[in-house]
C-alpha cells in the first residue's frame, strides 16, 4: 500500500524560480527510497512538501491517504523530518528536554511524554546522556538525538535530508545503523543525498532529481549507471562492475 | 568557552535538590528581599545558616570566588566609595580623604547584603536544573493574564540552547577573519561592522532553520504543562523561612 | 500575524536575548581597550526587532537572569546581579530597547531617526544605571558620573555609529516571510500557516 502519494505537484518560489515541476510519485509503506541529485535539484523542496512546510502551487500531496493540506498537524506527526544541520534543529536545553519537545507539542499527558522520551532515547542509545547539554554531544550523537526527537512523535515515515553531511566514519556508521533499525521496525524511509556510496546497498528504490523534476526512478541496479549525467557520482562498486556492498560494518 | 559561567547545576540527592522548585523560587525571592532589609545581626544569622548549607552541599567556594572576581572588585570599590563619602566620625584622615566610622559600617552592610543575595542565588542554581527553573517560571506566570507563558517557557529554553551555539559561531567568525589578517585594520568602525554583520547573518540563519525544525515538530503554544510535586515538608520549610523573613522586615 | 511568523519572531527574540547574554563576553580587541559588544547588541535588538519583540527579548534575558539561570556575565548572580552596583544598567535596557524600537518603527527606519532613537536609548540606560550606582555606592553625582558614564561615552558613540550600517544590512533578513527566498536557494522555505 502506498503511504506517500504526489499528483502533479508543482512549486514555484516567490521570486519566480521553479522548485518542483510536475512531480508524480507514490511510495510504498515500509520501503527505503533514496532521492539523489545535485545541489539545487529540488530534493529539500520536495521533502518539505511532505509535512506541509511548503505547500504546492498545483497538485496534491497525500500522506496515508489524506491530503496534507487538510490537516497539516497530522502530516507533521506522521512524517518525521531529520534536517541536514543537526545543530540547528535541537530545541531543548538538555537531551531529555529536546526529545520531550515534540510530544509536549502534541499535548500528551506528562506520564506519556516521559514514556515516549525514555523509549526514544533507548532506541538511539542515548539513555545515559539524558541530562547532558546538547552542544557537548559529538556529531553522530547530535544526529541520533534529532532522530530520537522525531521518534518520540511516533511517525510512520522518517525523512532524512543529507544525513551524512559532516559526520566522521563512526558517526556515519551510527546513523546508518539507526536508519536500518527504523526500516526493520516498519517505518517508511526517505533519504536524500548527492553521494550514493553509503546508502545504495540498502535502497529499495532510487529516485534521481534534476532541476525540480524526477528524471529517473526505479530499482537501484537498473539506473545506477545513468546517474552521472545528473551530477551524482556513480558508486565505486558499480563502476567496477561489482554488486553494491554494505557500508555499516 | 561555551558557557557564560563555569558554575551551574551540580547533581546530587540532598534535600535541597528534592525541594519543590516553585517553593525554592519563592524562597529565593523572599530571602533576597529580606536580606536587602536586614541589619547586621540578622545578616550574621543568615550568613551562618547559609554557610552551613554551603558546607552541606559541598559547594566549591574557592572556584566561586575566582569566577566572581570582577564582581568582588566592584563590591570593594563600592565599599571604598561608601566609606569615603559618608559623613561622620573621622576614623582615618589622609590629606583630603576622610574615612568615617559610619561610612565603613554602611559600606560593609551594603557589600555584605549583596554578597549574601549572590550566595543564596548560587545555592539555588547549584541545586536546581535549568529545565526545572524554566518550568517553575512558566507555572508562576499561569495566573497572569495576557502573558503567553508557554511561549516564555519555550524562549527561556531556547536562550539556554542558543548561548553555546552563539559562542561557537562567534569564535569561528573571528578565526576566519583572523586567518585573513583582520588585525592589520586598526579602524574600530571597520572591525565592528565587518565582524557583526557576518556573525549576525549566520546566527539568523541558524534561528531560521531552528524555527522551521520547530514547525516540523508540530510546535504549538498549547502544550503539555510541566509537572511538580510539593510535599508537606516543603511547605514547612517555606513557612519557617517566611516567619524568619517577616521577623527581619518587622525589626 | 500568522503562526509561522509569530514562531519566527519568538525564535528571533530568544536569539537576541542569548546574543545580549553572550555580548557581555564578546569583545573586539582594538588598541588597549577591548570593545565589549553587549550594549551594541541591545541597540540592535531595538532596531531590528522593534518595540514589542525587542522588549520581549530583553525581558526574557532579565527574567532568566533574575531566576538564577546562567545568562549574566562574570559568573552567576540571579537577583544579586540586578541589585548589585551595575544592576541599574541591566534594568535600563528594558525601557531603552522599547523606546529605540518605537522610534525606529514610527520613523520608517530612516538613518537620522535611528541615531536619535539610539541616543535616547543610551540616555535612558545611563539614567537608570547611574542613579542606581549612586544609590548603592552613596557617591556624589559628579563622582558617580565620572565613574559610571564618562569613560564609556566614546565607545558608545562608536557603537551608535556602527549600529546604523549594521541595522541597514541586517533588516532585510528579519522581515521573515517576504525576502527569505533571496538568501539561499536550497533553504528558501516559505513557511505555511497552520490553520
Amino acid at each position: 500500500m502506498s503511504i506517500i502519494e504526489l499528483e502533479n505537484v508543482s512549486h514555484r518560489f516567490p521570486d519566480g524560480t521553479a522548485g518542483l515541476q510536475n512531480i508524480n510519485l507514490s511510495i510504498m509503506e515500509g520501503t527505503l527510497s533514496v532521492i539523489a541529485g545535485q545541489n539545487g535539484s529540488g530534493k529539500t523542496t520536495f521533502l518539505k512538501h511532505l509535512n506541509g512546510l511548503l505547500l504546492p502551487n498545483t497538485g496534491t500531496v497525500k500522506i496515508a491517504g489524506e491530503p496534507v493540506i487538510k490537516d497539516i498537524h497530522r502530516a507533521r506527526q506522521l512524517v518525521g523530518m531529520v534536517f541536514q544541520d543537526a545543530d540547528s534543529q535541537i530545541v531543548g536545553e538538555t537531551v531529555e528536554a529536546d526529545v520531550a519537545f515534540g510530544p509536549e507539542n502534541l499535548c500528551l499527558d506528562p506520564t506519556d511524554v516521559r514514556k515516549r522520551v525514555t523509549a526514544a532515547l533507548a532506541v538511539v542509545g542515548l539513555t545515559k546522556l539524558a541530562a547532558q547539554r546538547p552542544h557537548l554531544l559529538s556529531g553522530g550523537e547530535k544526529r541520533r538525538l534529532s532522530i530520537a526527537g522525531i521518534l518520540a512523535m511516533e511517525p510512520r515515515i522518517v525523512v532524512f535530508d543529507e544525513p551524512f553531511t559532516s559526520l566522521d566514519y563512526p558517526g556515519t556508521q551510527q546513523v546508518l545503523q539507526e536508519i536500518l533499525k527504523l526500516k526493520q521496525s516498519g517505518h517508511t524511509i526517505l533519504v536524500t543525498t548527492h553521494d550514493l556510496e553509503k546508502v545504495i546497498y540498502y535502497a529499495d528504490r532510487l529516485i534521481i532529481m534534476h532541476a525540480g523534476k524526477i528524471v529517473r526512478d526505479g530499482l537501484p541496479d537498473n539506473i545506477v549507471r545513468e546517474v552521472e549525467a545528473f551530477g551524482v557520482r556513480e558508486p565505486c562498486t558499480s563502476r567496477l562492475g561489482m554488486e553494491a556492498l554494505p557500508w555499516h560494518n | 568557552m561555551a558557557q557564560l559561567t563555569a558554575f551551574s547545576y551540580r547533581s546530587g540527592n540532598s534535600y535541597a535538590h528534592a525541594l519543590d522548585v516553585r517553593i525554592k523560587l519563592i524562597l529565593l525571592m523572599l530571602v533576597s528581599l529580606a536580606v536587602m532589609d536586614a541589619g547586621p545581626t540578622a545578616l550574621g544569622v543568615m550568613s551562618l545558616c547559609l554557610m552551613i548549607l554551603v558546607r552541606y552541599l559541598h559547594l566549591p567556594l574557592k572556584s566561586v570566588c575566582v569566577e566572581l572576581r570582577y564582581f568582588l572588585i566592584l563590591l570593594a570599590l563600592v565599599f571604598i566609595a561608601r566609606s569615603l563619602s559618608t559623613a561622620g566620625d573621622p576614623l582615618i584622615v589622609w590629606k583630603w580623604l576622610t574615612i568615617s566610622r559610619e561610612g565603613m559600617k554602611a559600606g560593609a552592610v551594603v557589600v555584605w547584603r549583596i554578597m549574601l543575595v549572590v550566595l543564596v542565588g548560587l545555592t539555588f542554581v547549584a541545586t536546581t536544573r535549568p529545565t526545572e527553573i524554566k518550568a517553575a517560571v512558566e507555572w508562576f506566570l499561569k495566573p497572569v493574564p495576557l502573558i503567553p507563558r508557554a511561549r516564555i517557557g519555550t524562549m527561556i529554553g531556547l536562550v539556554l540552547r542558543f548561548i553555546p551555539l552563539i559562542f561557537t559561531q562567534a569564535g569561528e567568525t573571528l578565526d576566519a577573519q583572523r586567518a585573513r589578517a583582520v588585525e592589520h585594520r586598526k579602524n574600530p568602525y571597520y572591525r565592528l561592522t565587518k565582524f557583526v554583520i557576518p556573525f549576525f547573518r549566520r546566527t539568523f540563519e541558524t534561528a531560521d532553520k531552528l524555527a522551521v525544525a520547530m514547525e516540523a515538530r508540530c510546535y504549538s503554544e498549547n502544550r503539555t504543562n510541566p509537572q511538580f510535586s510539593a510535599r508537606r515538608r516543603d511547605f514547612m520549610v517555606l513557612a519557617v523561612c517566611a516567619v524568619f523573613c517577616c521577623l527581619i522586615f518587622l525589626f | 500575524m500568522d503562526t509561522s511568523r509569530q514562531l519566527h519572531m519568538t525564535v528571533y527574540a530568544a536569539l537576541f536575548a542569548a546574543l545580549t547574554a553572550v555580548g557581555a563576553y564578546l569583545a573586539i580587541p582594538i588598541g588597549p581597550v577591548p570593545i565589549v559588544l553587549q550594549n551594541l547588541f541591545v541597540l540592535l535588538t531595538g532596531l531590528l526587532l522593534g518595540s514589542r519583540w525587542g522588549l520581549a527579548a530583553v525581558g526574557i534575558y532579565l527574567l532568566a537572569g533574575a531566576c538564577g539561570l546562567p545568562v549574566f556575565a562574570g559568573g552567576m548572580g540571579g537577583i544579586g546581579r540586578l541589585i548589585g552596583p551595575t544592576g541599574g544598567y541591566l534594568l535600563g535596557y528594558l525601557p531603552a530597547v522599547y523606546l529605540i524600537g518605537l522610534i525606529s518603527e514610527k520613523s520608517d527606519q530612516r538613518t537620522v531617526f535611528d541615531v536619535l532613537a539610539m541616543l535616547c536609548g543610551s540616555i535612558i540606560v545611563y539614567a537608570c544605571g547611574v542613579t542606581w550606582l549612586k544609590v548603592v555606592s552613596g557617591m556624589s553625582w559628579s563622582k558617580t558620573l565620572a565613574l559610571g558614564m564618562y569613560p564609556f561615552l566614546i565607545g558608545d558613540a562608536l557603537k551608535i555609529a556602527v549600529a546604523v550600517p549594521i541595522a541597514k544590512a541586517l533588516r532585510p533578513l528579519i522581515q521573515v516571510p517576504k525576502s527569505r527566498a533571496t538568501i539561499s536557494r536550497e533553504d528558501n522555505s516559505q513557511p505555511v500557516t497552520r490553520k
